[in-house]
């Protein structure tokens, strides 16, 4: 059963503008680690994206958990949103607030707007919290303001926030971009052992086709706003590495 | 001297180039010195009334009754005192929340409407700034009548200009990648605004009602004098009846009061920061 089903997606920032994405067509299956590659520029950021509706596609159909996505108005968008997990490639923490209430805010969405003035998170949300801090490896930080930490252990901050929503899908864009290649792979590993544990499926923005080749099991290759490439890991062979990334030679 | 070998064409460029910009200097410091001279023409020498001075002594005279303190006004003094001062924290506060709806207004990245509701949040601004504290103090004195509140109203009218201004470029300059998150986590719009722009704009709001508290406790000592309340009025009241020791004695005591706001604050944004 597929997740997440993409028609003919089509984005443009604003009327005169270039087309981002030219006609995308895919699907995301259950069990699926999901990578979408690409050079600079193709459209990777702006496709993920599209799926929880941080940005506004112009044309075509998203199907996520059997909802058409572009017709939820926007109380059944943000109801929407509380199921799909997102980790950002700056981790898009609130720099100010310690680790604990950066955890707690991927619970936002299921919490008053009363309670949350006050920080006033149910037991149960805080008992969950604890646990993936400590399920992420940050047990000893969780007092510390988010900004205190170094890069990799924001990003697990982010796993851990995005871990709280209890997601039925998990958007990951280019989660190891601003890290050094170990700590990549250490947070490559901890999201796929994560998302293997929970049964969530996953895509994944990456620009970095090793990661990509060693995580995912299928690989869809952007380029220009048009799909090149897709198919399971194994197929990807280097002559559609050079069709995707030809134009990155110029 | 050691000679230096130059081309000389670049040193006649250059002495060319130096004598131009002389000129320049000299001419721009010949229409600045006109125009003082034509200011002060205008306003001091044939404006002043020079037969009322008297001659040196006499000035020095008349400030010299200024000198003495009347203490028999101390007891007179606590009162107003302690209303200008609470006249200035409640206007702040007051200045505060009025702000509130403004900075969103007049912050283009969060404006409901940026073709009428962000130009009116402007307007807003701008209005608050320009229009002078005693004039705001008049206004609301012939709308509520001689006290204090009319000080109160015209202090929070007056800071709304400057906390939304600087609330409403902190909330431009604020980083969308956190604001993305809680949309993303499927915040609504006030838990966007209270996680996502909230924290990384309060040192700077926060900073800047202090200051402008600081400021206030100024502007809430001159309030009386168009009826406001406050020192203000005790001020007036010294000055019309010509007891100068009493005067001293109220400016003394602005004196104290913004002495005290400037310790408070001091401390006050030091904890904040």
């Amino acid at each position: 059963m597929a997740v997440l089903t993409v028609k003919d997606l089509k984005v443009r920032y604003s009327a005169k503008g270039p087309e981002i994405l030219k006609g995308i067509d895919f699907e995301v299956m259950g069990d699926d680690f999901l990578a979408i590659i690409g050079p600079s520029g193709a459209g990777k950021s702006t496709l993920i994206r599209c799926v929880n509706r941080l940005v506004e596609p112009t044309g075509g159909t998203i199907n996520l958990l059997g909802e058409d996505v572009c017709a939820l108005n926007p109380r059944q968008l943000r109801n929407l949103r509380r199921n799909v997990g997102m980790i950002f490639q700056e981790f898009n923490l609130i720099n100010r607030m310690s680790v604990m209430d950066n955890v707690l805010s991927g619970r936002l969405g299921y919490t008053g707007t009363l309670r949350s003035v006050f920080r006033a998170f149910s037991q149960t949300d805080v008992n969950q919290a604890l646990y993936y801090l400590d399920r992420v490896g940050l047990s000893d930080h969780i007092n510390k303001r988010a900004d205190e930490l170094s890069g990799g252990q924001r990003q697990r901050v982010g796993i851990a926030r995005a871990l709280m929503q209890r997601p039925k899908l998990l958007l990951l864009d280019e989660p190891t971009s601003a890290l050094d290649p170990k700590i990549s792979r250490e947070v490559m590993a901890l999201i796929r052992d994560i998302a293997l544990e929970l049964n969530v499926p996953t895509l994944c923005n990456i620009h970095d086709v090793q990661l990509a080749k060693e995580f995912c099991n299928r690989i869809i290759g952007l380029q220009d706003g048009y799909k090149k490439f897709d198919g399971a890991t194994e197929t990807l062979r280097d002559a559609d590495l050079e069709d995707i990334y030809a134009m990155e030679v110029l | 001297m050691a000679s230096f070998d130059v081309n000389p064409e670049i040193v006649s460029q250059q002495s060319d180039l130096r004598r131009r910009r002389f000129l320049k200097m000299g001419l721009i410091w010949l229409v600045i010195l006109a125009f003082i001279g034509w200011c002060v023409n205008g306003t001091i020498i044939e404006d002043t009334d020079w037969s009322r001075i008297g001659g040196r002594s006499g000035v020095l005279a008349s400030i010299g009754r200024y000198f003495t303190l009347d203490l028999g006004l101390f007891s007179e003094l606590i009162i107003p005192t302690l209303e200008t001062f609470m006249m200035a924290c409640v206007g702040t506060v007051l200045g505060c929340f009025f702000s509130l709806p403004v900075a969103w207004l007049g912050a283009a990245n969060v404006t409901p409407s940026k073709s009428l509701l962000y130009p009116l949040g402007r307007f807003l601004m701008v209005l608050s700034r320009s229009v002078h504290e005693i004039v705001w103090a008049l206004i609301f004195v012939s709308a509520v009548g001689l006290g204090a509140l009319p000080g109160i109203l015209a202090i929070a009218m007056r800071s709304v200009g400057f906390i939304s201004k600087i609330t409403a470029e902190a909330i431009e300059n604020i980083d969308a990648k956190p604001v993305e998150a809680i949309r993303a986590v499927g915040g609504n719009q006030f838990q966007v605004l209270y996680y996502g722009i909230l924290p990384q704009i309060y040192p700077v709001v926060l900073a800047t009602v202090i200051f402008e508290w600081d400021i206030n406790i100024r502007r809430s000592a001159v309030m009386g004098l168009v009826g406001a309340g406050g020192l203000g009025l005790l001020f007036f009241r010294q000055m019309n009846s010509f007891n100068y020791g009493g005067v001293s004695m109220v400016i003394l005591a602005i004196l104290m009061l913004i002495i005290l706001g400037e310790v408070i604050s001091h401390y006050l944004r030091k904890a904040v920061i």
